[in-house]
This record gives structure tokens, C-alpha cells and sequence, in this order.
């Protein structure tokens, strides 16, 4: 039993971070209305950026909020220049757009810092023992500012007149537009806050293990398989369903060996779409 | 020089293939397949695991073109029945698994370091009269591909693909099943990438999961959409524009240095190739969205 606890909370810390994809993947797919192939490219950003500032400055937090700001300025940034220009297309547009956006990263990162890796120079502290499970102070702190950070999204979500205005959005358009909600003013707030926490969460990636350049790129499907089990447009969905699909990765490892956690969430998204494709709080008109 | 121009033009057909098999199921029927590279990867190994075993060549060119159909049918049961782009996270999903089986079961395909010593095509022949044979060959398989497509469109099963793009809803009130024939387009287009796969490896003579990454599929979309995603001739055409710019920056790299003091490396170079790649699918898809060759 210990072994699998130790896994299952290993793997609740990794599932926050894919948690934070899915989340920044599934807001934009509720109100933007496409699967943003950049989101794992905008991660990688937010972990050089992190590790930049860090350098710089020696403090996490201030590498933190760096992060999420290169993020947030990132996704705007794509907004304005890409896909505002092609609203009302169809989403084949917007798709490959986005992974045109996300090469122009990728390469952007490739030119700057070359492919080497790269670690934050941050003190090794030894795990210590909470009933049995070792973690270190580091993780237990990624996973803290990581449930902060997602705290911090939801009561924009729900407790603020741009969050209310954005799920009018994202629940319908045209409707929100009559209304008087100006949709131009939702979708760049939706984008500071999915790029900003997609940067976030690219960073404490990084924190957790190496920097490189396919850091984020790496995450993209699993957050994908995330965002479609917890049902595109939903965000609490996302995050469950990230939490969830971490502690399934990591307890399958003994199993199926550490490289295959890709294909576990390849089939968990196989399953899902084959069993129920709206996920688990989606509404039915949203998968096919 | 003329061995280089044979071998250029040798790659750039089997890009060809791929782009047909994007133009049948993207360009006709709507698929937007973001996982091309793995069906490539399928047909790759398929031909360069059986030719080392000992099967004839033209049986090895068979299965590379039906494992790759084969494996895209449980995707397509799975996905096609949802909303397209569903399909395309689910292929692109799939090509990445593909590269971890590849990389992972080394009993089967030596992981990462690749199976070298394919035979080539024409073991018989030596020098520029094989290069020259091969070209033949996969031209003659090309312009079959180009035909067929043709055929294809402008038979009933073309005319329904196309409806299927165009409304699909439309096509199912008219009592026809979209998902039956989204299925055989996938699987012909799946086909054609395995058989390229087989191509590449018996002209490159070994693979590795590294040849495979999906930047190969994107390089494929952008020909596609380059060219222009509806027509035959955007995929030959973007296809030999992307040759150019693929081997272009080969040349760019010796040039640039004259301009710039610090010259450039052979990683900066693969991260402009990616950046340009970005900016022309953005650019087309803004400003000429129906491609060079297009019409509207």
C-alpha cells in the first residue's frame, strides 16, 4: 500500500499541473471556441521566462509572477496578432493557426536558449515524511501557490462581473452580445488568464524537473485528454479531471513503465471519447 | 550534382504522397488529421522490418500500405462520430504514441537508435541508374495517387466525401453514412502515408523514431494549405514550394553568415525552419486561406 500512496501523491502534484493546462485548454475551448495547439509552447515560455527572472532576482515568487505574466502578455499577444483576425472562421483555422503560433515560439525559445537544458538553481532540501509519504518542501510548495493559482481563477470565474460576463460567453455568444457584454473585452481577459496560468504552470513544470524545449509540448496531450474527460468548457471538469489523470499516470507506472505514460492518457482519451464523449460535466451538444 | 537534384526530387515525391493523402482526407472530406506523421512511421517500419527479414520488396510495400490503413480504423470508429476537432487531438495524440512504441520496443525497432541497412529498391542496379529507377518508381506511384484522386473526386463516393465536408448533416438526411465513408477516406489516405513511409525507408536505408517527430506532419499541412487544400494540383505545388524552402535554408545557412558576423548554427537554423513554418501557416491561413493554387 505505502508505495502506491507514495505514487498517488506524487501523482496529485503532477495532476495540478495538468490540471492548469487543461484549465487554460478548456477556457478557451468554452469561450474562444477551438483546442488551443499553443498552450504547451506558451507553457514552455512561462518556464524560460521563470528561469530568467529566477536568475535574475533569486526569488521563486517574483520568477512566479514573471511567469505568469510573460504568459498572460504571450496569449494576448497571440490574440491580437492571430486569432482575433479569424473570428467566425471555422475551427480548422483556428487549429492550425495555433500550432503556427506555437512553432513561432517554439523557435522564438530555440534561438535564444539553443536546446540545452536547463535547471533553476534552487537549494536541495530533503524530503521529509507526512504519514509515509515523502515529499519535499518544494513540491508541497508548487502544489500549494499551484491550488492558489487555480482558487484564484475560479473566483474570477464565479465571483467577478468579468468572469460572469465570460461564461455568458462561453455559453452563448450572441446572446451575451445583446446583452450588452462587450465580447472583445471578455477575450482578452480570457486570454491574460489562460496565458498567464498556462505560463504559471509551465514554470513549476520546470521547477519539478528540467527545463527544455519540449517541456511544455510534452504536457499538451495529457491536458488535452484532461480537458475532454472533465468535458470541453468546463473548468472545474479540467481540474478534477487533471488531478484524476495524475494519479492514474503515476500509479500505472509500475506497470507500464515510465515512458508509456503518454499512451495511458492516449487511452484514457480513447475511453472517454468511445464511452463518453462529453466528459464528465459536459453538456451533450458539446462533442458531436 | 545530378545525384543530389535525383535525390532532392526523390524526397520531394514522397512529401507528394503524403500531401495527397492529406488533400483526400483533409482537402475533400474535411478530416483534419493532425497525425499523419505516425501513419508515415507505420509504413516506414513496416517495410523496413519485413524487407530485413526477408520478404520480397513488393510484398513489403503492401503491408506498409495496409497497416497503416488498419491501425487508422479504431481511431476513426472511435473519433469520427464526434466533432472534427476532436479527431484532430486524437490523431495527433496517436502519432506521439506511435513514436513512443517505436522508441520503447527495441526487441522490435532497436528504439532509438533506428534499424540501418534497408535494402534499397533496385539492389541490381548501382550509382544514378538506381536513383533514377527509384525516382521512375515513385513518380509512376505519384501520378497513379494524382489519377486516382482525380477519379475519386468526381465519382459518386467523391461527390459524397464532398458533401460530407461541405454540410454533414445534409448528408445524413439524405440517408447516406458519413461515418462509413469518413472511415475509407481515412484509411486510403493513411495508405498513401504508409506507402511514402515505405519509400523513405528503403531510399534513406534507416529509421529512426527521430525522423518521425510531428513537425513532419505540419510540414506536410503546410504544403498542403500552401498549395491550396482543395485541389490535386496545391499539393504538388505546395509541396515543391516546401522542398525549396526546406532545402533553401540549407543554402540560406552558408549565405547568412556574410551578413551576420557570429554565423549561425545547425540548431538556430532547425528553429528559423520552425519559425517560418509558423509564420506561413498563420500568414496563409489569414490572408489566403484557400491556398496558392486555389480558387474563390
Amino acid at each position: 500500500m505505502g508505495p502506491f500512496l507514495q505514487l498517488a501523491a506524487n501523482g496529485v502534484s503532477q495532476g495540478l499541473l495538468i490540471g492548469i493546462a487543461a484549465l487554460s485548454i478548456t477556457l478557451v475551448f468554452g469561450v474562444a471556441r477551438f483546442p488551443n495547439a499553443a498552450t504547451g509552447d506558451v507553457m514552455t515560455l512561462g518556464a524560460y521566462a521563470g528561469l530568467v527572472a529566477h536568475g535574475e532576482t533569486h526569488s521563486l515568487a517574483a520568477a512566479g509572477m514573471v511567469a505568469v505574466a510573460v504568459g498572460a502578455a504571450a496569449g494576448v499577444a497571440a490574440h491580437w496578432l492571430v486569432f482575433r483576425r479569424l473570428a467566425g472562421r471555422s475551427v480548422v483555422s483556428l487549429l492550425v493557426a495555433s500550432v503556427g503560433v506555437a512553432f513561432v515560439i517554439r523557435a522564438g525559445l530555440g534561438l535564444v536558449f539553443g536546446q540545452a537544458q536547463a535547471v533553476f538553481q534552487v537549494p536541495l532540501v530533503r524530503a521529509q515524511s507526512w504519514w509515509g509519504i515523502r515529499l519535499t518542501p518544494l513540491d508541497v510548495q508548487i502544489s500549494t501557490v499551484a491550488v492558489l493559482a487555480l482558487l484564484a481563477v475560479f473566483a474570477t470565474l464565479y465571483l467577478t462581473p468579468i468572469g460572469r460576463q465570460m461564461r455568458a460567453v462561453a455559453d452563448d455568444r450572441d446572446l451575451a452580445r445583446v446583452s450588452g457584454i462587450r465580447v472583445s473585452r471578455v477575450l482578452v481577459a480570457l486570454w491574460i488568464i489562460a496565458g498567464g496560468i498556462a505560463g504559471l504552470g509551465g514554470m513549476m513544470l520546470g521547477l519539478k524537473a528540467v527545463v527544455e524545449p519540449e517541456i511544455g509540448w510534452n504536457v499538451l496531450l495529457p491536458a488535452f485528454t484532461a480537458a475532454i474527460l472533465g468535458g470541453i468548457g468546463s473548468a472545474p471538469g479540467a481540474v478534477l479531471a487533471g488531478l484524476l489523470l495524475g494519479v492514474v499516470s503515476e500509479v500505472s507506472t509500475p506497470f507500464v513503465g515510465f515512458s508509456y505514460k503518454v499512451a495511458v492518457s492516449f487511452l484514457i482519451m480513447l475511453m472517454v471519447l468511445l464511452v463518453r464523449p462529453r466528459g464528465l460535466f459536459g453538456r451533450i451538444e458539446g462533442a458531436r | 550534382m545530378e545525384a543530389y537534384l535525383v535525390a532532392i526530387a526523390t524526397i520531394t515525391l514522397i512529401y507528394v504522397l503524403l500531401a495527397l493523402g492529406l488533400t483526400i482526407q483533409f482537402g475533400l472530406t474535411g478530416l483534419i488529421n493532425f497525425g499523419h506523421v505516425g501513419f508515415f512511421a507505420i509504413g516506414a517500419y513496416a517495410s523496413a522490418l519485413l524487407s530485413l527479414k526477408g520478404v520480397p520488396l513488393p510484398l513489403c510495400f503492401v503491408a506498409a500500405a495496409l497497416s497503416p490503413a488498419l491501425a487508422a480504423v479504431p481511431i476513426g470508429l472511435v473519433t469520427l462520430r464526434l466533432r472534427e476537432d476532436y479527431f484532430a487531438i486524437v490523431t495527433l495524440g496517436f502519432s506521439e504514441v506511435v513514436r513512443v512504441v517505436i522508441t520503447n520496443e527495441q526487441w522490435l525497432t532497436s528504439g532509438t537508435q533506428g534499424i540501418p541497412g534497408i535494402p534499397r529498391l533496385f539492389p541490381g542496379l548501382t550509382g544514378l541508374t538506381a536513383q533514377g529507377a527509384v525516382l521512375a518508381t515513385i513518380g509512376g506511384v505519384a501520378l497513379a495517387a494524382v489519377w486516382m484522386i482525380h477519379r475519386m473526386a468526381c465519382s459518386p463516393f467523391g461527390r459524397v466525401i464532398q458533401a460530407i465536408r461541405d454540410n454533414e448533416v445534409a448528408v445524413r438526411a439524405l440517408g447516406k453514412d458519413p461515418i462509413g465513408f469518413k472511415l475509407q477516406v481515412l484509411a486510403v489516405g493513411a495508405a498513401l502515408a504508409g506507402v511514402a513511409g515505405a519509400f523513405y525507408a528503403h531510399d534513406i536505408t534507416y529509421v529512426t523514431p527521430d525522423q518521425f517527430i510531428p513537425l513532419v506532419t505540419f510540414y506536410v499541412w503546410m504544403a498542403v494549405i500552401l498549395g491550396g487544400v482543395e485541389r490535386v494540383s496545391g499539393a504538388v505545388v505546395g509541396t515543391v514550394i516546401l522542398m525549396l524552402f526546406l532545402e533553401g535554408s540549407r543554402f540560406l545557412r552558408d549565405l547568412v553568415p556574410l551578413v551576420h558576423e557570429g554565423g549561425v548554427s545547425e540548431v538556430s537554423m532547425a528553429s528559423v525552419r520552425i519559425g517560418l513554418v509558423g509564420l506561413l501557416l498563420i500568414a496563409f491561413v489569414i490572408k489566403r486561406p484557400q491556398g496558392l493554387m486555389g480558387h474563390r
